[in-house]
């Protein structure tokens, strides 16, 4: 688990451009979304739902869920783990 | 002539270095100096998803809005781009190929619309004014100067923040090698802003007095040169030809606006009477007259 959340993290940087910023500096558990944590937007959203089919082959079914899968980076490798098909 | 009379009030420009240009030669690839992006867009969240045209066109209009010395909004932002924003637009066009035509990223899209960098200025300017973004070539910045004086002259404005932006990526440096296009050339890239005004200042650099666009395998010669100096009354302007300026700038297709960037500083610091600049790329060819205010 601590693997793939780094590797989130590392994924999250790059492609999401968060300049001067490292992996160690997302909590795991801070909100991605909103003006606490990392203040991310509608845009990255998108991006993420990418990420999560590019790499783990897992497409967001129920966009209802996705407030509380793309939480924190907590909540997401959970729904990784839990879904992954790569 | 314009109608109404037309004032550069401010100017910014980000380019390549101004220094040594005897060591340049045909082929050379000149790259823009750019600023620290920290200091001219404080925005973390807009600023991280810019590619590098857009920073330098966002970069160039706010410091041309700083030079004017005053918080202000401009009446009208027009911006000018012959070939807009070919990082974000390469960057597509590759996910295309690499997810086989699926899985689109949305942000390199967004980016890559031509009126991309017009709508980021107003953005961070909270601007809801007229907003235009012409892409025309080497005629863009003249179009978008065109429209600029057109509007102080129906008093619809008074003061149009107007500006053109180029880069040059790997892919278009190689591919127009392949055209041969830097046999004679070199090539470049630049962002460059003006805040125009239909009432002078205390600061005012330059009056536009006039613009002329041709269209010609031929460049304008000499007599026509003479003869638009002529019907303007400005014969005795200094004719600033696009060899002198572009040994700075390269070659791209708004090279014009380094040229009325260099032509203003002619104006300011050799107290030129008034300049005609001439720019010619390929087919399109164009003048622009200054005079000192």
């Amino acid at each position: 688990m601590e693997q793939l959340k780094q590797e989130l993290k590392e994924a999250l940087i790059d492609t999401l451009n968060l300049e001067d910023m490292t992996p160690q500096e997302i909590d795991d558990a801070a909100p991605l979304f909103g003006d606490e944590g990392l203040g991310l937007d509608s845009i990255d959203a998108l991006e993420i739902i990418l990420i999560l089919e590019r790499n783990y082959g897992i497409r967001i079914e129920k966009p209802s869920e996705g407030k509380e899968i793309f939480y924190s980076v907590d909540t997401l490798a959970q729904f990784i783990t839990a879904n992954r098909t790569k | 002539m314009f109608e109404k009379a037309v004032y550069i009030h401010s100017i910014a420009s980000i380019h390549p270095s101004v220094s040594e240009p005897a060591d340049r030669i045909p082929g050379t690839r000149l790259k823009a100096e750019e600023p620290d992006y920290k200091q001219l867009i404080p925005n973390v969240g807009a600023r991280r998803r810019m590619s590098r045209i857009i920073r330098m066109g966002v970069a160039a209009a706010t410091r041309c809005l700083q030079e004017a010395g005053e918080a202000m909004q401009p009446d009208a932002i027009l911006t000018a781009t012959g070939l807009g924003c070919l990082e974000d637009t390469e960057k597509f066009m590759n996910s295309f190929l690499d997810n086989d035509e699926g899985l689109l990223a949305p942000t390199a899209f967004i980016q890559s619309t031509f009126n991309t960098i017009g709508g980021q200025i107003a953005l961070l300017l909270g601007n809801h004014a007229y907003n235009n973004t012409y892409v025309h070539r080497a005629f863009s910045l003249e179009s978008a100067i065109l429209d600029a004086a057109l509007l102080l002259a129906e008093g619809k404005a008074s003061r149009v923040l107007a500006g053109s932006i180029d880069e040059l990526t790997d892919t278009l440096f190689a591919i127009l090698a392949r055209f041969g296009c830097w046999r004679n050339a070199m090539a470049g890239e630049g962002a460059a802003f003006f805040l125009l005004a239909d009432q002078p200042s205390a600061a005012s650099l330059a009056q536009l007095k006039a613009i002329d666009m041709i269209s010609s395998p031929e460049k304008p010669g000499e007599a026509y040169l003479h003869a638009f100096l002529k019907r303007y009354h400005a014969e005795e302007a200094t004719i600033l030809y696009p060899e002198e300026y572009k040994q700075y700038c390269g070659e791209y297709p708004t090279a014009m606006g380094f040229g009325l960037w260099y032509a203003c500083r002619q104006i300011q610091e050799k107290g030129l009477p008034a300049v005609l600049l001439c720019n010619s790329f390929l087919d399109n060819h164009s003048l622009i007259l200054l005079k000192q205010v």
